[in-house]
Formats: structure tokens, C-alpha cells, sequence
């Protein structure tokens, strides 16, 4: 008897244990909380000197970045003596989310970075949709309105607005752009075949067979990680949807007046797929986003399409390596695919409830400063936003440059709005191009947007 | 007979035990009842926001909104993973477990060889296998296309990537179920083979009626780790394939609501609340049926 009782008591326990690990809140906080600290060496700790007041900043780790804010801190440290900079930073993405969450929850930080600007806010022909976390956040008063700081001036106007402001309040500081609808290509790859930067579909289309007859990939993309996919998606998306006006597409989206299977949408995944049947590399479903620019940096490929964030990756990969970058040209009219499609990337909030607020004010205002901002800017290696601004890279005043003055679209993935809990093949504001054979289950462009459609359809709110 | 005395100190022990019962309590069994609670209400990450109790809404959601198909082919992926695991996992671990258990030389090293992926996490497991897997340098192309000139895509392939994470999970923890298999091999007493030899008994049957038999504690004990063990996992499915390419598990659905999804936290619970009732259905009906067959001679 007491045998059976105790095998019934070890399962339950067993059972116990793995719903604790499954269970939401109390361990998402406490876990967060737990590593942040980890991080932070010990944020809880007292100054040493007594007297200096702490300004917590969060941030995820990305080397060059770090780097330049850890400079930053320096100065500042040295100019402000009664300030003590705590910079603190987790691992991206996910664990970044996490610290993110607990830490301005719990009022245990006064400057955090987060990504992609202020995106995803629902509009009135959005009903349902999720409200983003950043909002919430502002919605409870967590975030310090930085409307009347003076330093918000130093900052493109438009930037500003676009990325910055919420309900006519500016809450946060959009620190650079970056590009992400082209590809990278291979100048001397490019010169021996004779070929030019290509300007419309049909070029492109022509250099890519040129490059293939001659036994090179075309492409490479890192489509085990399957976001590299969505990059040159994103300048299809921008040039062809609402006929190039993206954000009128994807309120028809929601209205009902443009769907996912109409004539656009399916010419947008029929493109990619033309790319992924023919160009793109063999096997590149398995190949995964830290290995894809050495291929490019070694010669195999002609291009690799990528984000101009990797450019000092790719020249790190191979320092004699001439190469250039272009947008994806993605229709007949060449006016029209001369800009770059993109997004915003560190942006900062202010904690209105953190331990150091009239800190946090002093922090950004001296990071703002041209002098400051610049050396950031070309560490980070964004495209600024912030006016005049030297940049001192080749690689943006020389490649990126021609094509940042005919105006700057921001993304597919940060412009739409999804509808909450839409099936997978629309999941992560994108539209999974991966799905397509040869490596998906659907064969041709129209089966994978009805589907879409579909799914689309079936999220609607009730 | 007394250790700690008569009269009101033989609570003492008791009183003792209180001490792991409430931490018990506090940190296990209190957020498992909570997220059962938290499952019928709105509740988000965020302080001061409150919480109200909507019901069934978030059940509602789970079965019955834009994407309830991805999540029922969750939960059927995690059937069939629970299913081939614990079946192959075990097979495996108890042909193992008895060709070691003949004292065969070097018992102590294959022993430690099989038992070294438990020992390395999950991690190193996975980093190792998706080297292993790549599909441009792994030896593992290389062999099938000398051996088949086939090529694979493995944790990139929309239908083999399932598979492969199949494969490493039985990789990783079949050293776990051998060890638990030989404990129980190397506590059936010898006289009962001798007198099975004397009474004539062949190979198999002396396998089948007296080791089998025997071990039936230890078989019960690794069907259940495997069972529990295989529908809670999502580590390996997140350090692998990240849930991409038809690899999402129920588990790995909890914890990208819970972690990754938006600051809502009803719905993960919700999930968990349906993982945990189809995790204790298995396991009352395997326990009720091994139970059944465990024998003492």
C-alpha cells in the first residue's frame, strides 16, 4: 500500500515540477530579475564613493555598440564626477526582452534601449490588435516624456516624429537607421563579367544569369535563420504593394480592400521565389547567419543579401574584398527601386519611475551631443539621425549614400500590424517565403497567399 | 527507538519537516495552483495593471482562434515525440544496459561513454549535433552523399528537422535510462538463472520471464521519466531549430507565449494548464498499466 501510495506521490511530484518550469509569471519575473542581476555584477550594491548618484542603463550586448556607450560613460563620468554610470548588458533578443520587462516593471532602471523605434501601435482600423509593450509601458506612466528636453533638437525632425513620438509626446530617441532591402555584391565579381549595379527587375535578372552561367552563386542568404529571407522581401514589399505606398496596403489589409492573394502581394512572393528557385544558393535553408558572409567574403557568391548593419562583418571576413550594395531592384521602373527600405535600431527610453530620472536627462543630453553622437554613430556604423553628421565610413558616404537621398521606407515587418494569434504563415510581421519550395511544402506563390489569405481571414477579430 | 525524546519533542521531527514543506509550497506547488488561477483571467507582466477573471477566454483561444491548428499540431507533434522517444529511447537503453551487464572488459568505460551527453547539457549537445548536421560542412552530408548522394537539410528541412531533434533528445538522454536499467539489472539475484538453467530455460526465455520481470521497477520508473521527460521538451527544440520548421512542441509553445509573446500571461497559462492535463493522462494510464505487471519472486 504504501509502495503504490508512494509511486502516486513521486509522479504528482514529478508533475509538479514540470508545470513550475511551464508556469508563467512568477517565474518570468523572478527568472529576469535573477540574471539581470547576474549581469550587472551587483546592482543592488551601494556606490562605493558614498556620495555618487547611480544612472542604471540597460542595454543588449553588441560589441562595437557597447563599446562606444562604454566610452561615452567614460566622458561623462569625467565631466559629471557626481554621476556613476551602471551599464548593464544581457544577451539579445529574448534575454534582453526579459531583463527589459523586469526591470522597468520594477523600477530598477532609468535609461533602456530597445529596437526598431516605437512600432506596431494600434490604429483605429486596427481593432484587436495587440498593444506593444513600450506602449503599455507609456500607457502606465513608466516612460518620462522627453517633449520639452532641449536636446531632442539635435535629432532629425522627421526621425524624430516617426520613431519617437507617441499621442504628440516624444518618449524616445530613435539613435540611427539601417538599410536592409539590398544586397551586397562583389565589385570584382561584378567588373570581370562586365556588369553593372543593376536597376530594374529585368536586369537583374540578366546580371544573376550572367553570374550563373559563369559557375558563381548568385546569392547567398542565411535562410536557416530564416529572417535573412524576409530582406530583400522587405523592398519587394515597399515598391510593390499599394503600388509603393506600403502603409495604404496594409490598412487595406485590415479594411478588407487588398488581401494577402490579390495580384501584388502574390507578384511580391513570386519575385523571391524566382530568386530562391534559380539563384540562391543550393542548400541554403541550412545555412545559418554567422557562416553566410564568409561565403560571400570568400568569392563563392556574387551577393549576399543582408542588412548594411554586417558590412564590418563582411570586411572583417576578407579586409582586400571590394564590394558594394545596392537595393533590391524590385520592379521595370528604375526611379522607383533607387531607395533603400530599413528600419530604426537602438532606441532610448527614460524610466520616469526609475531611482535616477533628472540623471537619466543629463545621460542623454551629453550622448546627444553632436561630439558624442557622432563618435557613436560611426561605431555603431548607423545611418545617422541626427543632421550633418560625419559619418567617416566609405561604405555609407560612397555605397549607401546615392540611394538615401531619394527618401528612406521604412519595412514590411515595422510598418504592418498584425491581427493577434494569426497562423504561422503570416506569424512575425512577415510573410515566410520559406514555405515555398523547394524547402517549404508549397509550390508555387499563389498556393502559399491563399493560405495566407486564409489565415489572415480566420485572426479577425470577432 | 526515541531519538528525539518523549512527550512534546517527538514533534521536533515534524516540525523540522514543516521547514522543505513551505518552501515547498512557496515556490512549487503555490505557483503551479496559481497559474491554474491565472489561466481564467486577463493578467499581463505589467504591476498595477490588475487582473480580472474572463472566463474561458483564454481556452477559447487556445482551441478556437486564428492559429488553434498550429497549436493542435503541437500537441500531436508532442504525442508523437513522447511516443517514439520513450519506445526507442528505452529500447535502445535496455540492449544496452544488458549487453554491459554480461562483465564484459571495459563494462566501466562504455558505461561512462554511453552516460557523457546527459552529463554534457543540453547545450553543448546542441551546438555538437547542428555541427554535426550543417549542411555545407558536416560530415554528416558528406557520408550521405558518399554513401546515397543525398543531401540533407536537416534542422532547415520543413520535413526531416522533427527527426533529427528526435534523434539527438535519444542521443542525450539514452545514457540516463541505461544507468537506471543496469541499477536494476545488477539487483536480480544469480540463483534464479541457475535455476532457470537447471529447469532448461533458453536465452530467451530466461531473458523474458526473469530479467524482464525483475527489472519491472526500473522499467516503470524510465517510462515515466521518458513520458514526462519528452512532452516537456523544449530546450533542445529551442537550441536547434528554434521552433522553426515544424519542430514546435507544446512545451516550446508555453514558453515562447510565456517569454517571448506579448506581456500577457493568461494564455501561456492556459497552455500549460492543457500541457499538464494530457501529461497527466499519460502517466496515470502508463503507471496504472506497469504497475500491473511488476512481480517479486
Amino acid at each position: 500500500m504504501f509502495k503504490k501510495l508512494s509511486v502516486v506521490m513521486l509522479s504528482s511530484m514529478l508533475l509538479f515540477t514540470l508545470t513550475a518550469c511551464g508556469s508563467g509569471n512568477n517565474g518570468a519575473a523572478n527568472g529576469t530579475n535573477a540574471s539581470s542581476t547576474a549581469a550587472a555584477g551587483d546592482p543592488t550594491a551601494k556606490p562605493a564613493s558614498g556620495e555618487k548618484k547611480v544612472i542604471k542603463i540597460l542595454h543588449w550586448k553588441q560589441e562595437n555598440i557597447n563599446k562606444a556607450i562604454e566610452e561615452i560613460n567614460k566622458k561623462f563620468e569625467e565631466k559629471y564626477p557626481e554621476y556613476k554610470v551602471e551599464y548593464t548588458t544581457t544577451g539579445p533578443d529574448d534575454e534582453y526582452k526579459q531583463a527589459q520587462r523586469a526591470r522597468i516593471t520594477a523600477g530598477d532602471v532609468d535609461i533602456l534601449a530597445d529596437l526598431s523605434g516605437m512600432r506596431l501601435s494600434p490604429k483605429d482600423w486596427t481593432p484587436g490588435a495587440k498593444v506593444p509593450d513600450w506602449q503599455q509601458w507609456i500607457d502606465s506612466g513608466l516612460i518620462a516624456d522627453l517633449s520639452d528636453q532641449p536636446f531632442v533638437k539635435n535629432y532629425n525632425a522627421n526621425d524624430i516624429s516617426k520613431a519617437g513620438t507617441y499621442n504628440g509626446k516624444v518618449y524616445a530617441l530613435p539613435t540611427g537607421k539601417v538599410a536592409m532591402s539590398g544586397f551586397f555584391y562583389n565589385k570584382e565579381i561584378f567588373e570581370q563579367n562586365g556588369l553593372t549595379v543593376p536597376t530594374t527587375w529585368t536586369e537583374f535578372i540578366k546580371a544573376l544569369d550572367t553570374i550563373k552561367a559563369k559557375n558563381i552563386i548568385p546569392i547567398v542568404v542565411a535562410g536557416k535563420d530564416v529572417w535573412p529571407l524576409k530582406l530583400p522581401v522587405f523592398g519587394l514589399q515597399a515598391k510593390i504593394l499599394g503600388g509603393g505606398d506600403q502603409e495604404k496596403w496594409i490598412e487595406g489589409v485590415w479594411k478588407g480592400e487588398t488581401k494577402y492573394n490579390d495580384k501584388e502581394a502574390v507578384e511580391v512572393l513570386d519575385k523571391m521565389k524566382t530568386l530562391q528557385d534559380n539563384y540562391i544558393i543550393d542548400s541554403f535553408m541550412g545555412i545559418d547567419y554567422a557562416t553566410a558572409p564568409s561565403i560571400f567574403a570568400t568569392g563563392k557568391a556574387a551577393m549576399i543579401a543582408d542588412g548594411t548593419w554586417d558590412a564590418p562583418t563582411i570586411a572583417t571576413a576578407n579586409p582586400d574584398l571590394k564590394f558594394g550594395y545596392f537595393p533590391i531592384p524590385a520592379t521595370e521602373d528604375a526611379a522607383k527601386n533607387k531607395s533603400l527600405v530599413g528600419k530604426y535600431d537602438v532606441t532610448w527610453y527614460a524610466a520616469e519611475k526609475g531611482p535616477n530620472k533628472e540623471g537619466a536627462m543629463k545621460w542623454l543630453e551629453f550622448f546627444s551631443e553632436p561630439e558624442n553622437y557622432t563618435a557613436y554613430v560611426q561605431a555603431a556604423g548607423f545611418l545617422p539621425t541626427q543632421d550633418n553628421i560625419q559619418t567617416n565610413s566609405e561604405f555609407i558616404d560612397k555605397e549607401l549614400s546615392p540611394y538615401l537621398t531619394g527618401g528612406f521606407e521604412l519595412a514590411y515587418e515595422i510598418l504592418m500590424i498584425n491581427r493577434d494569434n494569426v497562423g504561422e504563415h503570416l506569424a512575425a510581421e512577415g510573410v515566410h517565403t520559406e514555405y515555398l519550395a523547394p524547402g517549404g511544402e508549397f509550390k508555387t506563390a499563389k498556393e502559399l497567399a491563399d493560405v495566407q489569405q486564409k489565415e489572415w481571414e480566420a485572426a479577425a477579430p470577432k | 527507538m526515541y531519538p528525539f525524546g518523549k512527550g512534546i519533542s517527538r514533534f521536533v521531527p515534524f516540525l523540522l519537516l514543516l521547514i522543505p514543506l513551505a518552501l515547498y509550497v512557496l515556490f512549487y506547488f503555490g505557483p503551479s495552483v496559481m497559474t491554474v488561477i491565472y489561466s481564467f483571467t486577463n493578467i499581463t507582466n505589467l504591476p498595477g495593471s490588475g487582473m480580472k477573471f474572463i472566463g474561458l477566454d483564454n481556452y477559447h483561444d487556445v482551441f478556437f482562434s486564428g492559429n488553434s491548428g498550429e497549436r493542435v499540431d503541437s500537441i500531436i507533434r508532442t504525442l508523437y515525440f513522447m511516443f517514439i522517444v520513450t519506445v526507442v529511447q528505452n529500447g535502445i537503453a535496455l540492449l544496452v544496459a544488458v549487453i554491459i551487464n554480461q562483465k564484459l572488459k571495459g563494462d566501466y568505460f562504455f558505461r561512462a561513454v554511453f552516460f557523457l551527453p546527459v552529463v554534457l547539457g543540453v547545450a553543448v549537445v546542441a551546438l555538437v549535433w547542428s555541427m554535426m548536421f550543417d549542411p555545407l560542412s558536416g560530415p554528416v552530408n558528406q557520408l550521405y552523399q558518399a554513401l546515397f548522394g543525398y543531401k540533407d537539410m536537416f534542422f532547415g528541412s520543413f520535413s526531416h528537422a522533427f527527426g533529427y531533434i528526435i534523434f539527438v533528445q535519444i542521443w542525450m538522454y539514452m545514457g540516463y535510462s541505461m544507468l537506471i536499467f543496469l541499477a536494476g539489472l545488477q539487483s536480480v539475484p544469480k540463483e534464479l538463472y541457475e535455476a532457470g538453467y537447471i529447469d532448461g530455460t533458453t536465452k530467451w526465455q530466461s531473458f523474458r520471464h526473469i530479467t524482464f520481470s525483475l527489472i519491472a521497477p526500473s522499467f516503470t520508473v524510465n517510462m515515466l521519466l521518458s513520458i514526462i521527460g519528452a512532452m516537456s521538451t523544449f530546450d533542445i527544440i529551442l537550441a536547434t531549430t528554434d521552433g522553426r520548421f515544424n519542430t514546435r512542441t507544446m512545451a516550446y509553445d508555453v514558453y515562447k507565449e510565456t517569454f517571448r509573446g506579448s506581456l500577457e500571461m493568461g494564455l501561456p497559462s492556459a497552455l500549460s494548464v492543457v500541457q499538464f492535463l494530457i501529461i497527466l493522462v499519460f502517466v496515470i494510464v502508463a503507471v496504472k498499466q506497469m504497475r500491473k505487471r511488476e512481480v517479486e519472486y
